[in-house]
């Protein structure tokens, strides 16, 4: 059952823009995105999209506007003050090449104790919830290699079991699919659509493949190469 | 159909080719780089420090005294091999016990020393105090331990304590500053602390090259273990202090074997361990 939401939107922009030298990426951007909704984000290379995600992690300041990260009890944050509550798919997977992939997943849950607690180890209920995630994507018999010692496509699934243990609010998923196969695809796809559906958390994600966008997401945002900023809602009529 | 006749009109000469872009000359103070300015002075240094190559000045049999001298090694005198096995133990337990101390005085001052991870003025403090340490030889060390605690094994941890600290702080921050940070932003980025984001963004990624180190640092200690005894700091130095007073020089021949077998072995052994650790190392830019 879809947890009760309130009025208040999850993710909410106003007037947003980022500039990048003299080039706008988006501009006057608004967006009042409710929770559980899957946003695929579309456009051609370099045109912006990685900067839109980064700026809604509050990993960089946009250039104008601002991004509220509202909780399920109605409050606003600006994205830099929740990082707990989001969880990102980064498009170089930024995993630790010399960890286990267990290791990494379990980066995901970090959020959630102090430093001390894992000084010597995640609890065990996280490691087993970690083992869980990896087994599901395939990845099980492979827990204690060094990420390094593994296939893209694998780091890349990693990554995105790290983002899964976090249970986030928020996913912001920059290509999270780039590196898989057909059925690897669908399958982690498929998740992250549940994650929405059924959990309540919204999921931002960059797609290049319009079939995939049309079959997975709720809403699709676009953005222009022009170089004006110029962006496009649509919400798909299947959702 | 009749050929074309033939016009009268003189072939036009041809042109003439463009000349080939001349080499251009390379004017003397072009050569002045660093590099053959360094080899430059190098060179004059080693003109002006011909007169160390003197001698005493006497004229001695420099064959002859190097001949008998060796001759008095042969054959080394096995009979101390319980002695020296003891002291080789002892030599053993003072680099292990440096080294250790070493490390934990060292981590700290890797990570304050590495420009990446702590901000100027600490980096400038934590390098300045490192160089410092480094400057000051082991066998110096070596005499403040005994200074402090006696000619005994303690003084000798105490001294390579020291000495090993300047070195492995300064190869600690260089692991340290070596390390990619983005996976550690990426942790930062999903809500880990700063002390979070080292502990498992930044340390697995050093701990190969930090825990490399260590175990140079320990091959390294067991060598100048072996000498620091010549001041009393305990272990085979004291030994071969001992002979080398008493002219024994059969029975310090066995010494200096059993050290050979021993750096070499370890030599060995820390090189294959390395190789181990560092092959499976991601490489820059992959």
């Amino acid at each position: 059952m879809k947890p009760a939401v309130v009025d208040l939107p999850h993710v909410a922009a106003r007037g947003l823009g980022l500039k990048r030298g003299d080039r706008w990426l988006f501009r006057s951007l608004d967006l009042n995105v409710p929770r559980g909704t899957f946003v695929a984000v579309v456009g051609p290379s370099g045109v912006g999209k990685s900067s839109f995600l980064t700026c809604l992690a509050g990993l960089i300041p946009p250039t104008e506007g601002e991004v509220r990260l509202h909780d399920r009890a109605g409050v606003g944050h600006a994205p830099g003050a929740v990082r707990g509550t989001t969880g990102v798919m980064f498009q170089n997977n930024l995993l630790v090449p010399t960890s286990s992939l267990l290791a990494n997943v379990l980066c995901g849950r970090l959020g959630r104790h102090p430093w001390w607690r894992t000084l010597a180890g995640f609890p065990r209920t996280d490691r087993e919830e970690a083992y869980r995630i990896l087994c599901d994507l395939g990845l099980g018999t492979k827990v204690n290699r060094w990420a390094c010692e593994t296939s893209g496509g694998e780091q890349q699934r990693t990554a995105i079991a790290r983002a899964l243990l976090q249970k986030p609010e928020l996913y912001l998923a920059d290509e999270p699919v780039s590196n898989l196969d057909a059925y690897l695809t669908g399958r982690v796809l498929g998740i992250l659509r549940q994650e929405a559906a059924q959990q309540g958390r919204t999921v931002f994600c960059v797609l290049h493949n319009a079939e995939l966008v049309e079959r997975f997401a709720d809403w699709v945002l676009s953005f222009d190469p022009s170089g004006e900023g110029a962006w496009k809602l649509r919400k798909l009529t299947h959702a | 159909m009749s050929p074309a006749p033939r016009t009268s009109v003189p072939p036009s000469p041809a042109p003439t080719p463009p000349e080939p872009p001349r080499l251009p000359e390379v004017r003397w103070y072009e050569r002045l780089n660093v590099l053959n300015v360094s080899l430059l002075i190098f060179l004059l240094a080693c003109v002006a420090s011909t007169p160390a190559l003197r001698g005493s000045g006497r004229d001695l049999d420099y064959a002859g005294n190097l001949k008998r001298f060796l001759g008095y090694f042969f054959p080394p005198d096995f009979s101390v091999w319980p002695e020296t096995l003891r002291a080789l133990g002892e030599t053993a337990q003072i680099a292990v016990m440096a080294t250790a101390f070493a490390v934990v005085i060292a981590l700290p001052l890797g990570v304050a020393g590495a420009r990446t991870l702590s901000p100027g003025w600490l980096v400038a403090t934590a390098r300045m105090l490192l160089n410092a340490i480094r400057t000051v030889p082991s066998l110096i060390w070596a005499l403040i331990g005994v200074a402090i605690v006696g000619a005994n094994p303690l003084a000798g941890v105490i001294g390579l304590t020291f000495y090993s600290v300047g070195y492995l702080g300064k190869f600690f921050s260089d692991a340290f500053e070596s390390v990619d940070l983005e996976v550690a932003r990426g942790l930062r980025a999903i809500g880990a602390s700063r002390i979070q984001a080292f502990q498992h963004g930044v340390w697995p990624h050093a701990k190969p090259l930090v825990w490399s180190y260590v175990l140079w640092m320990i091959e390294y200690n067991l060598r100048s273990a072996a000498i620091i005894g010549y001041v009393g700091a305990g272990g085979l130095g004291v030994q071969l202090a001992g002979y080398q007073e008493y002219y024994q020089w059969e029975k310090f021949a066995t010494v200096l074997l059993f050290i050979l077998v021993l750096v070499t072995t370890l030599d060995l052994l820390g090189e294959w361990i390395r190789r181990r650790i560092t092959r499976k190392l991601p490489t820059a830019g992959s």
